[in-house]
Order: C-alpha cells, then sequence, then structure tokens
C-alpha cells in the first residue's frame, strides 16, 4: 500500500471505522500484561479474583481505613516524618457465606500510590487513568492549612487514596492488572515487581511528545476536539476552585462578625432592665450562627474534593490524547519515510532527479557512481522499502487499535463523568439549601427574642 | 441639696381640658406667650386637672402625678385612640432656585386639637426649617429632651445630597422626628411646632418672631452658666452613667453593623464572579449543561437576594442607630443644664446663708430657684422614662425587622437551590449517548 494512501486512509477515518470488539478490554489487557506469567506466587485465590469480564471490585472489598505518621530515611539518607496509609483487602464472599475474616491489610505511602499510577499510565495508554488525590493542598481558603501533615489534610487525603483503588478496582481493564493487584496484596517488594516490568523504559519521553503535538499533519479530528475539550475543563474547574475558595474564605468572614453582635448584647443587657433577657438571649443565637460556619465549609470541602478529581481527570484525557498523537505521528513519519524511500529508488532506476538531494548534487559535482554502486545501493533501498512497508504495516494496525479502544474508555469516561458531576452539583445544592434552613432558624429564634425585649 | 418633694406651684385658674397642660409641666406659659417666665406655671393638687382626654386625675400627692404619667406613657396601645395628633413626612421635591437647588418635603397633619384652626394640614418644609423648629423647641423647652434631627451637613462628592437613597433615609428620619414631638405630651402643644404645622408662610413668622425675641430683651435661656455643682443627686448620676454605657454599646454595634456591611459587600464581590464560571464550564458541555446553567442562575438569584440585605441594612439600620447617638447627646446636654441650674440654686443659697438682713427680698430669688429646680428635676423623670420606653420600643421594632430581612434573604436562597433540585436530577430522555 502507498503511503499517500494510508496518510488518506487515517485522515478518513470516523467512528464507523471504530469496530466495538466485545472483549476488546480483554484483548488489549492480554496485549499488555504479558507480565502476568513471570510473576510468582500467583494463587487460586487470586486466579478467581482475575476472572474474565468481571471488575475486581465486585469479588473483593477494598478500603483505606487508617493512617498513621512514620519516621525514616529518605533517598538522601535524612531523616523524615511522612504518612502511610492502611490498604484493607477482604473478598465479597468471606462475608456473604456468614463468616467474616479479618481482612488483609498492608500500608502504603503516597508516593507507592504515585509510582503504581505512573505504571497504569504507561501499560494503560488508550485508557483514561483515575487521578491521585492533589500532592498538596491547593485552592486553599485560609482557614485551611495547607500543611501536608494537616489532620484534616490527611484524612482528605485518605477518602482521595481510597476513592482512587476503587476507581481502579472497578474498571473492567485496569482491574486486571496484576501489578495492581499485588500492589493490594503483597506486603513485601511490591516495588522490585513493578521495576521488574520495566515500564519506565517504555516511558514516552516529554520531548518526543512535544514534538509530535506540532507536527502531526492529519490529526483525528475528535481527538483534537477531546484536547480541546480536556484543557476548557481543567481551566474552567481550576477557575471555579480558586473563586470558590475566596467565596469561603467571604462567607466565614460574614459569619464570624455576627458573633461580635453576641457579645454586645451581652454587655448591653447588663445596662438595661426590660430589655435584658431578650437581648441576652438574642445574642446566644448570635454566637451559634457565627459557630456554625466551621461545619458549612467543611462539608462544602467534599464538593471542592469532587470537583478536584475531574480537574485531575482532565490531565489523564489530555495524555491520552498525547499518545495518540505519538502514535499518529510516528505512523505518519513511517509512511513518509516510507515514500521518500521509493522516490530514491525510482530516481535510481530512471536515473532522474526529481528532488533536491544531496546525493544528486555531489555526483552532479564529482561525478556518476559507477553501475555497480548503483545496484548495490539499490539492493539496500529495496531491504529497507521492505521493512518500511512492514512498518507502516504495524504502526497503521497500532494507531487503529489505539483509536478504537481509547475511544472506549472515552466513552466510558464521559459517562461517569457526567453522572458524577451531576451528582456533585445535587450535594452542592443540598448544602446551600441545608445552610438556608440553618439560617432561617438562627434568625427566626433571635428574632423571637427580639420581640420580647 | 438634693430635689425635694414638688412645692405646689402656683395656680393657673379655670381652663378649658385642652388648654390644661401637663401636671409636672411648668412651661404652659408657653402656650400662651412667645417668652416663657417662671410665674405661671400650672399647678398640682387643683380642681380642674385632668387628662386631654377627659379622665379627671387625682392630683392631691406627688406620688399621683407621677402614676398618672405613667399611666400616660405606658398605655402605647391605646395611643391610636387618645392621640389627637398625627403628623406625616414624605413626597421630597426638588426646587431648582437660581440661587440654589433643594428638597422639600410634604408635612401633613391630622387633628382634632382646638389649638389648631383647621382639622388638616399640608405644607411643604425643607431642611433648614426643621432645624429652625429644633432650635426653637430647645430654646422654649430647655427641660425637656428634644428628639434628634438627620445630620445638617454632608461632605459634598462624598455623598450625593439629591440622590433617591440619602433623600429617602433623611426624610424617614425627619418623619420620626416630627412623630417623637408629636407624641410628647408637652412639646406637641408648643407654639413653634404649631407654627411649624400649619403656616403656610414660615418665613415670615420666622422674621417676625426674631424680631419679638429682640424686643423682649430678655434672653430666653435657662443656663446661666458659671455654677459649679456640688454632687448630682443619685439617680441623675444613674441615668448619666447609663447613658455613657449606652453609648458606648451604640458605638460598637455600629461598629459591628458596618463591619458585616463591609464583609458582606465583599461576599457579593466574589458570588459575581462565581456565577458565571459555571456558566462558561455549562458552554463547553452537552449533558451537563442546563445543570451547570441552573447552577449558575442560582448563584445569581442569591447574589442579589445579598445585595438587597445589604441595602436595606445600611438604609434602614444604621442610620437608626446614629439617631439615637444624636439623641443621647441631647439628652447629656439636658442633663448639664439641669445641673447647672440646680448649682445656681444652690449657691443663691448660700448667699441667702450669709447675709441674714436680706432674709425678706432674697427668699423669692432662692424660691424661684428651688422651682426651677424642682421643675426641671420633674420634667427630666418623666422624660426620662418617657424615652426608656420608645428607646425600648424602637429597638425592639429595629432589631425584629433586621432578623426579619436576614430570614427574607435566606428564605429568597432557599427557593433558588430548592427550585433547582429537579433540574439537576432530571434525566434528559431520548437523548441517549452523547455525540462524540
Amino acid at each position: 500500500m502507498r503511503g499517500s494512501e494510508i496518510l488518506e486512509r487515517m485522515a478518513d477515518s470516523t467512528s464507523e471505522d471504530v469496530a466495538v470488539v466485545g472483549n476488546t478490554d480483554f484483548a488489549a489487557a492480554d496485549l499488555h500484561n504479558n507480565t502476568n506469567n513471570t510473576v510468582t506466587g500467583y494463587s487460586c485465590f487470586s486466579k478467581t479474583m482475575m476472572e474474565e469480564g468481571v471488575p475486581l471490585l465486585k469479588k473483593m472489598e477494598i478500603s483505606v481505613s487508617e493512617t498513621e505518621k512514620r519516621t525514616g530515611k529518605n533517598a538522601v539518607n535524612m531523616q523524615e516524618v511522612y504518612t502511610v496509609y492502611l490498604i484493607e483487602t477482604r473478598p465479597v464472599d468471606a462475608i456473604t457465606e456468614g463468616q467474616s475474616t479479618a481482612p488483609d491489610s498492608l500500608w502504603r505511602r503516597y508516593s507507592e500510590f504515585e509510582l503504581l499510577r505512573n505504571y497504569l499510565l504507561v501499560t494503560f495508554p488508550y485508557i483514561v487513568v483515575p487521578p491521585l488525590p492533589e500532592k498538596r493542598a491547593e485552592f486553599v481558603w485560609h482557614k485551611l492549612s495547607a500543611d501536608n501533615m494537616d489532620p484534616d489534610f490527611v484524612e482528605r487525603r485518605r477518602i482521595g487514596l481510597e476513592n482512587f483503588l476503587l476507581r481502579v478496582a472497578s474498571h473492567s481493564v485496569l482491574s486486571k492488572d496484576k501489578i495492581f493487584y499485588l500492589f493490594l496484596t503483597q506486603d513485601d517488594g511490591w516495588k522490585d515487581v513493578v521495576y521488574d516490568t520495566g515500564f519506565q523504559a517504555k516511558a514516552d519521553s516529554r520531548l518526543k511528545a512535544l514534538n509530535a503535538t506540532f507536527r502531526v499533519k492529519n490529526p483525528d479530528k475528535r481527538y483534537t476536539e477531546l484536547k480541546h475539550y480536556s484543557d476548557e475543563l481543567q481551566s474552567v474547574i481550576s477557575q471555579l476552585l480558586r473563586v470558590r475558595a475566596k467565596v469561603a474564605d467571604r462567607l466565614y468572614g460574614v459569619y464570624k462578625v455576627h458573633g461580635n453582635y453576641g457579645r454586645v448584647f451581652s454587655e448591653w443587657s447588663a445596662i438595661e432592665r426590660e430589655m435584658g433577657d431578650g437581648l441576652q438571649s438574642a445574642g446566644h443565637h448570635m454566637d451559634a450562627y457565627a459557630a456554625s460556619v466551621d461545619d458549612i465549609l467543611e462539608e462544602e470541602e467534599h464538593y471542592a474534593d469532587q470537583l478536584k478529581e475531574y480537574l485531575y481527570y482532565s490531565e489523564s484525557l489530555r495524555a491520552v490524547c498525547r499518545k495518540h498523537e505519538l502514535i499518529q505521528y510516528e505512523l505518519e513519519m513511517a509512511a513518509q519515510d516510507l515514500v521518500s524511500k521509493k522516490q530514491q529508488r525510482e530516481e535510481l532506476t530512471t536515473g532522474t532527479v526529481r528532488t533536491f538531494s544531496l546525493k544528486g548534487m555531489t555526483s552532479k559535482l564529482f561525478g556518476q557512481e559507477t553501475p555497480e554502486q548503483r545496484e548495490a545501493k539499490l539492493k539496500v533501498l529495496e531491504e529497507q522499502i521492505v521493512e518500511g512497508e512492514e512498518l507502516v504495516k504495524t504502526s497503521n494496525a497500532e494507531c487503529d487499535e489505539y483509536v478504537r479502544n481509547a475511544w472506549v474508555d472515552i466513552d466510558r469516561f464521559k459517562e461517569q463523568k457526567n453522572q458524577d458531576l451531576k451528582e456533585a452539583l445535587i450535594s452542592y445544592a443540598v448544602m446551600q439549601i441545608s445552610m438556608c434552613k440553618k439560617g432561617i432558624q438562627v434568625w427566626t429564634n433571635a428574632k423571637e427574642c427580639f420581640s420580647k425585649m | 441639696m438634693s430635689v425635694s418633694t414638688p412645692k405646689l406651684l402656683p395656680s393657673s385658674g379655670k381652663k378649658s381640658i385642652h388648654d390644661v397642660c401637663h401636671p409636672l409641666s411648668c412651661e404652659e406659659a408657653a402656650l400662651t406667650t412667645p417668652s416663657p417666665e417662671l410665674q405661671n406655671t400650672s399647678s398640682i393638687g387643683d380642681k380642674d386637672l385632668s387628662l386631654p382626654n377627659g379622665t379627671p386625675v387625682d392630683t392631691s400627692s406627688p406620688a399621683s402625678s407621677s402614676s398618672l404619667l405613667n399611666r400616660l406613657q405606658l398605655d402605647d396601645d391605646l395611643d391610636g385612640e387618645t392621640r389627637d395628633l398625627f403628623v406625616t413626612v414624605d413626597d421630597p421635591k426638588k426646587h431648582v432656585s437660581t440661587m440654589e437647588t433643594y428638597i422639600t418635603y410634604r408635612v401633613t397633619t391630622k387633628t382634632t386639637r382646638t389649638e389648631f384652626d383647621l382639622p388638616e394640614y399640608s405644607v411643604r418644609r425643607r431642611y433648614q426649617d426643621f432645624d429652625w423648629l429644633r432650635n426653637k423647641l430647645e430654646d422654649t423647652q430647655p427641660t425637656h429632651i428634644i428628639p434628634p434631627l438627620p445630620a445638617k451637613f454632608v461632605v459634598k462628592g462624598v455623598v450625593d445630597r439629591f440622590s433617591e437613597e440619602f433623600v429617602e433615609t433623611r426624610r424617614k428620619a425627619l418623619d420620626k422626628f416630627l412623630k417623637r414631638i408629636a407624641d410628647h405630651p408637652v412639646l406637641s402643644f408648643n407654639d413653634n411646632f404649631n407654627v411649624f404645622l400649619s403656616a403656610k408662610d414660615l418665613n415670615s413668622y420666622k422674621k417676625q418672631g426674631m424680631a419679638l425675641l429682640s424686643k423682649m430683651g430678655e434672653s430666653v435661656k435657662y443656663v446661666t452658666g458659671g455654677y459649679k455643682l456640688r454632687s448630682r443627686p443619685l439617680e441623675f448620676a444613674a441615668m448619666g452613667d447609663y447613658l455613657d454605657m449606652f453609648t458606648q454599646k451604640l458605638g460598637t454595634i455600629d461598629r459591628i453593623a458596618q463591619r458585616i456591611i463591609k464583609e458582606q459587600a465583599e461576599y457579593l464581590v466574589e458570588l459575581r464572579e462565581y456565577g458565571p464560571v459555571y456558566s462558561s464550564w455549562a458552554s463547553a458541555e452537552e449533558e451537563l449543561q442546563e445543570p451547570l446553567e441552573g447552577v449558575s442562575s442560582c448563584v445569581a438569584n442569591c447574589s442579589t437576594a445579598l445585595e438587597e440585605l445589604t441595602e436595606d441594612m445600611s438604609e434602614e439600620f444604621l442610620p437608626v442607630f446614629r439617631e439615637y447617638v444624636l439623641y443621647i447627646e441631647s439628652m447629656k446636654n439636658v442633663l448639664k443644664k439641669r445641673d447647672q441650674v440646680q448649682a445656681e440654686y444652690e449657691a443663691k443659697l448660700e448667699a441667702v446663708a450669709f447675709r441674714k438682713e436680706e432674709r425678706n427680698s432674697a427668699p423669692t430669688d432662692v424660691e424661684k430657684c428651688q422651682d426651677r429646680v424642682e421643675c426641671f428635676n420633674a420634667d427630666l423623670k418623666a422624660d426620662w422614662d418617657r424615652w426608656q420606653n420608645n428607646k425600648r420600643q424602637d429597638f425592639r421594632l429595629l432589631l425584629t425587622g433586621m432578623a426579619d430581612k436576614n430570614i427574607q434573604y435566606y428564605e429568597k436562597c432557599l427557593a433558588a437551590w430548592e427550585s433547582i433540585i429537579p433540574l439537576l436530577q432530571d434525566k434528559p430522555d431520548g437523548k441517549g449517548e452523547m455525540p462524540s
């Protein structure tokens, strides 16, 4: 097939070309999980866990239940304090059979979660990989501590890490990964196992990816739109979180100042006779009003966390688009290379120089080559062309497969996103309603006290 | 020397019910002549005294006089029936002349009192007329607490004296000013007040009054000054203390209210930025577009509600607090005047003690002073109680009003959020898969 034809075909690819294969995920998983067979200690129990077609979460209970502070020496041999999180797992069967066995558990720190995620990103580049909770506290409003050791931060991170594990465990492709399973179950030496997969070597260099972004000639329109969307999503959620933090800050101020009423009403009531009681009790309500804002804003942090998850999800989306660009670019390069090689062959056989080449120039300057030389060159070229055609074929197949698989997961992600965000908005509205009702209650109480003045 | 029980004051003679002034007032003269003199005072313990509404009064003892007063003051609920003078300030209008631009207000009066020629009046007055009235009242009724006026001067450039908010705030304060006078059993019978409410041409009366005054040549002011008070009687000292502490509390509350308004304003700024972000997000989404737009308009509604709340706070509540600070100032001045009168009396009493030979003529002068002191004390006490009661009512109204506004704010927000819940929960039917 001629390179230009390949390029044309690629440019024309639409969703109709994507054959949604029933067990695409299974096949893809197999393609990339060739490390499965090399891992030892693959018990029968785990075989059931990795049952085809069923996400891990259906078979296993997973939770991140506790946190602890540890001290130890870091990479540069310095003392450091860090937090570890307890991962508990228990087969679902164990409970339904009446007996509740104690869950298996192990401790992991944040950096290990990061390692797991990086592994998943490299191994499943066509999957929108769930994000981890933020590494450092961002979008804080003044009351919230930006300290990583702060108990509130640690607690919210615990929830975020649990959420991450549940997302992975409920994903039809990701949950089947062996490394993920071992992350949950293998206490010692998990890190070595991960490194042994050699996934780091497979990671695409940043430079390569950037290069591809600017040089792709026929980007898939859907992916371009998707990338544009992920940029928009990131931008708008960042802005939303930023402004929300400011709003929270101001709301806090309004409520707290009302607490001053409490104090002055109390003082004032001391110099009054008939008015005293009403003022005093009204003052108490003002104090309660001021105090109520702490709970209100703490609840709102959950909403902020839900938004943050999708802020970081946008990065995963963009990574999928970038990978596609890279594959596309490599295909285009291979095709282009093939085209140029064929052209060179043509030139050599016909003797005409169609395009400018250094060879052509030097031969003009220094004389023509001998027929033997030309023959040798042609032979090399033919071999290269054969290789090139093979490369284009595989690149094309790779691209097609990628496009297919990725789009399946993107559709899944879109549905999940819409549902999750709708729920987040509903719970936010419910929070606001609760806040309004509390406000009405407090001021009604205060009004009653005032009317008794 | 402490204030003794009020002595029997000279009789006022036979008078019609409406001409009889307040039993504890010694300013009956103010009703008939422009310049008050102490000689013509009504008497307690005389036959013709009765309440303005005709109820006969037992005034045989001083104690019953004050109980009479108590009955007058605390029957707030019956005010509507026994009140015979209603005053309203409304309809501000701008007047532009070559010399100046100013606002006039319509002052409407409805009354059954015979002091007035007509049962109804409608006149136009400007701020300086109110100011004139207040000065007149202070001069002619120095023993009484005159309600405060809103601030006279406004910093040009900072406040727009012709803006709707400013004019409305001022109108309300002027309305309150006149209503307080109309409700006062002594002040409401003041001649100047009558003229203010009824005269078509107030300016010519003003000039007339000035001429009359200069003819009289006598200072209308009570306060002689220059005498030092030995000790304030306990009850007046307590009043002074209360006023000081109350001023302090009011100042604190004013500051807190201002702070809240400021915080709310800043909160509003952020909210106005917050809502639109949901809108811009909505434009990037498909299935989420409606829910996000819903949230955006919800936040916008809450913002508007907050704006209304803040406006109400600064236009209706803050002015009232400030007004009371002015009221307290005039209260303190009256207290000072009282101290002066007492000091004068004490000084004259001492002076008499040293000059035994002049016992015959001097006593009348001392007696005059003593009368002054006793009248002043009685008036002040009566006004104080009345003031305390009104203050309680005013603040009860003010604070319940403030609570109400906050309740309304939250109710508006609640309605907004409740209305979008169904929108958020709505499943798009027939939309199926989103287009890729």
